[in-house]
């Protein structure tokens, strides 16, 4: 009996299974992750961030080509050398329950922002030597910056997405309710979230430019990324990232199309400058020399990136001009400097000074194939000219508070790592020498050269007077090698032919314009 | 009876104080914390430093465990510290999932393992007793993360019989009751299956071997030489007996029905407990962590409670001697 219930419910979803009209028209795309807050100022993982991003507008948006242009702001004005921006805001805009969109929305969302009890990691981006920036209402659809300094990035902070302050006013920003069911003014509104299962979006009807193409978008939580493969596969998902290992067998599927771009990202080996021998530069140019980058992206990569050279990303404005290797794989050289600096090989052919053998640790986090092997990889570089290294696998945070310990004794060697770099190419955070021991220079790397640069370029407002001092502040930093710089990897999508309408591939992703993306039939 | 009873529940305090302050402690040894993990450079210390003290993460860890200890007193778990919703609500919503799978499983596996573990246990070394022990234990022997894929490629992939993933079909906006059962009870099988075979093959064993001990004594012999049938020995006087411990194993079978399986729930993107565990556990969401383990240990000994009792009175012959 019961099991004749169940066959009769089966048959049931396998005959209703096939959906409604909306399904037909509806993008579906996977999250790794349920979402965490679908709110701008509070989020900090990928998956929400996704979602978000349909839901809410800033005062600008990113392009195709990494440019700023205007989304809730028309147009805006610079006064006082770069310390008072005026915006002047689109008057046409609402939020997704009707009410006007006003200058009272931008002011209320930096001043969440600015307030302690805000649990946001965004604050220090509104900081300027201690002090805030400050915004004042002018008018209704005028609102006005203030700026202790000048500050290059600080547009694209400008740009973060706006909340609603007739929603939020008399509510507990952590805790509300409204995180788990916002109000934007972007393109799609929220309909609904199971937790992890959907995030279902639909069409907003009173986005300014008009109402998009597309009748909804459906997030769908596949966790594992082999089932999210399988998803692409069958066409329950439209689009999915895709694996070197497996780009060969899905590329010659016929309802599949991929996009490939370089992302804003770099892999690399960390040198703790702070302990012998890598505080000597001729060690660190040894090793540079010793590792053979393309080799790494051909094998651990299998093609699908390619090797870096500098702190910054090919695809940014920032990357300096001549693209060739400071250090290029010449392990005669290697051996030059590790004898300069007084090595001698024994008689197992391995460098000792003094009668010890070097032996150096290589750190990883385990469970990253690609740093996995790229680890393996090095060590059999190294092993070639004569280093010794064992690696040490490590779980995340483990790793995390290893590069933290600054002791000589227990500190780290090398860290393989990987940094996504901003769209803005402002580095401080990883190179000044004031990041170190708090802060993301964790190698200890400090040239008064670069911090004057750094801080230099972080003042200017315009890319032209910022771009050469990058320029030279990311050769002299790759000079100084303190990562070996390894490679950037390709970002692969595989999209089903249907998608349509979508925007040029690269770091900003395949809908920059998600208003003008649809589905053919 | 009802004495020793509430003996028991008043011991159940001093443990239930004494695991949680122990995991407390334990989870804030582990390395890292909730806020450790982000790793941007657009992200800057003080902004953790701020964030942490918000969460009082940096007092001292036994003023921590004593604020948690007052407020749950106060039946206040806290918000979550990833998605900062109410704990429980967080609970709430993933335990139907995982509760329905886990019961189904359950069901299927008891219901699948006792007839088995009996047949076994009456043609005990014969070809039908090896043909059952050598299947089960193909099944557990099978990793689970394996065989969720063969099963996603044949029968989904390949077949279309059953859907990928997920719990119901997200793309109707509003099926009705009816629609929704069906959907789910679909969605269910390539996961229910993976869970049932993984568990088969300890359950038939110890049946089995129930059903062997039963058959050697003297009360079978007896009703042998009485001339009783086959089939009425094997169900009226053997089954019964052989029945006994399947109380004691449902009660502490009851703990993991709200655990729910990692590997599983992963693979077949389950919206169930086992994925919030183990994301919880990477997140250093503590809140969500401390319920869970509030709720299992609870569990845990209130399922101990109920078979110890239940066997009580399911077997007299027990309570005279010990409880």
């Amino acid at each position: 009996m019961v099991i004749r219930a169940i066959l009769a419910l089966v048959v049931t979803a396998m005959l209703t299974g096939c959906g409604s009209q909306i399904e037909q028209k509806m993008l579906v795309m996977p999250l790794g992750a349920d979402p965490s807050y679908l709110n701008p100022i509070l989020y900090t993982d990928q998956p929400s961030a996704e979602v978000a991003g349909f839901i809410f507008s800033g005062l600008f948006r990113v392009n195709e080509r990494l440019e700023l242009e205007p989304d809730l702001c028309q147009s805006y004005t610079v006064h006082d050398a770069g310390k008072r921006y005026v915006f002047h805001l689109r008057q046409d805009v609402r939020w997704h329950d009707g009410e006007p969109f006003t200058a009272e929305d931008v002011a209320f969302t930096f001043e969440r922002i600015m307030d302690p009890t805000t649990n946001t990691v965004r604050r220090s981006g509104y900081i300027i030597n201690g002090k805030p920036i400050t915004w004042h209402v002018v008018d209704r659809y005028t609102i006005e910056a203030r700026l202790p300094e000048s500050l290059g990035p600080f547009l694209f902070r400008a740009a973060i997405g706006i909340l609603p302050k007739h929603k939020l006013a008399d509510q507990a920003i952590n805790t509300a309710a409204f995180n788990r069911q916002p109000i934007g003014t972007g393109p799609f509104k929220f309909h609904d979230w199971k937790s992890g299962q959907f995030v279902r979006l639909i069409r907003s009807d009173l986005y300014y430019d008009g109402p998009p193409q597309l009748p909804g978008i459906l997030f769908k939580v596949i966790p594992d990324a082999q089932t999210a493969m399988l998803a692409l596969k069958r066409q329950d998902v439209h689009m999915n990232g895709v694996l070197p290992k497996d780009y060969h067998r899905y590329e010659t599927l016929d309802y599949l199309q991929m996009a490939r771009w370089y992302g804003l990202n770099y892999t690399y080996l960390g040198l703790n400058l702070k302990k012998a021998p890598f505080s000597d530069i001729r060690f660190r140019q040894a090793l540079a020399h010793a590792v053979d980058q393309q080799k790494i992206v051909d094998t651990v990569l299998q093609g699908f990136g390619r090797p870096a050279y500098y702190p910054s990303s090919p695809v940014s404005w920032a990357y300096p001009p001549d693209d060739q290797p400071l250090y290029a794989y010449d392990p005669a050289r290697s051996h030059a400097y590790l004898q300069a600096m007084g090595y001698r090989r024994n008689a197992a052919g391995r460098y000792e000074k003094n009668g010890k053998p070097v032996s150096l640790v290589l750190a990883t986090n385990q469970g990253n194939k690609y740093r996995e092997k790229t680890a393996a990889l090095i060590q059999q570089y190294l092993a070639e000219i004569g280093l010794d290294v064992r690696i040490q696998l490590m779980e995340w945070s483990a790793l995390l508070k290893l590069t933290k310990d600054t002791s000589e004794a227990t500190g780290f060697d090398m860290i393989v790592l990987g940094w996504n770099i901003g769209v803005d190419p402002d580095a401080s955070s990883i190179w000044h020498s004031r990041e170190y021991p708090q802060g993301f220079n964790f190698v200890g790397y400090s040239n008064p050269s670069v911090d004057a640069g750094l801080d230099a370029a972080r003042q200017y407002t315009h890319r032209a007077d910022r771009q050469p001092v990058y320029h030279r502040l990311f050769t002299q930093i790759a000079q100084d090698v303190p990562y070996l710089f390894l490679y950037h990897t390709e970002t692969v999508m595989g999209v089903n032919r249907r998608v349509q309408g979508l925007s040029m591939p690269g770091p900003a992703g395949l809908m920059v314009r998600p208003e003008s993306v649809y589905l053919t039939p | 009876m009802m004495g020793s009873i509430s003996k028991r529940l008043l011991t159940m305090i001093p443990m239930i104080l004494g695991i949680t302050a122990v995991s407390f402690v334990l989870m804030q040894l582990a390395p890292g914390d909730p806020l450790a993990m982000m790793v941007d450079p657009s992200i800057h210390e003080s902004d953790l430093a701020q964030v942490r003290e918000n969460l009082g993460l940096n007092q001292p860890v036994w003023i921590q465990y004593w604020r948690w200890l007052l407020a749950v007193l106060q039946g206040d778990f806290g918000y979550s510290f990833v998605t900062g919703q109410p704990v429980l609500t967080v609970i709430l919503d993933r335990l139907p999932a995982t509760l329905l799978l886990s019961g189904s499983t359950m069901v299927l596996i008891v219901g699948i393992t006792f007839p088995l573990g009996i047949w076994a246990g009456y043609k005990a070394n014969t070809a039908v007793d090896h043909w059952i022990t050598v299947l089960t234990f193909i099944g557990m022997s099978i990793p689970a993360f394996w065989l969720a894929l063969v099963l996603l490629l044949m029968l989904s992939v390949q077949l279309e019989w059953f859907p990928l993933s997920g719990f119901q079909n997200y793309a109707v906006f509003e099926p009705t009751v009816w629609q929704q059962c069906a959907s789910i009870v679909h969605h269910m099988v390539l996961p229910l299956v993976t869970s049932v075979l993984g568990g088969l093959a300890g359950l038939t064993r110890y049946h089995r071997s129930g059903v062997v001990g039963i058959l050697n004594r003297m009360y079978i012999t007896a009703a042998r030489s009485r001339g009783v049938g086959p089939s009425r020995l094997l169900f009226k006087h053997v089954a019964k007996n052989a029945a006994l411990p399947i109380i004691t194993l449902l009660g502490l079978m009851i703990p993991g029905l709200i655990g729910g399986s990692f590997v599983i729930e992963y693979i077949f993107a389950w919206p169930g407990m086992g994925q919030l565990g183990v994301s919880s556990v990477f997140a250093r969401d503590y809140p969500v962590l401390m319920a869970i383990l509030v709720f299992s240990s609870l569990l845990i000994m209130l399922g101990t409670l109920v078979s110890d009792i239940a066997y009580q009175w399911a077997d007299p012959r027990v309570g005279r001697t010990s409880v």
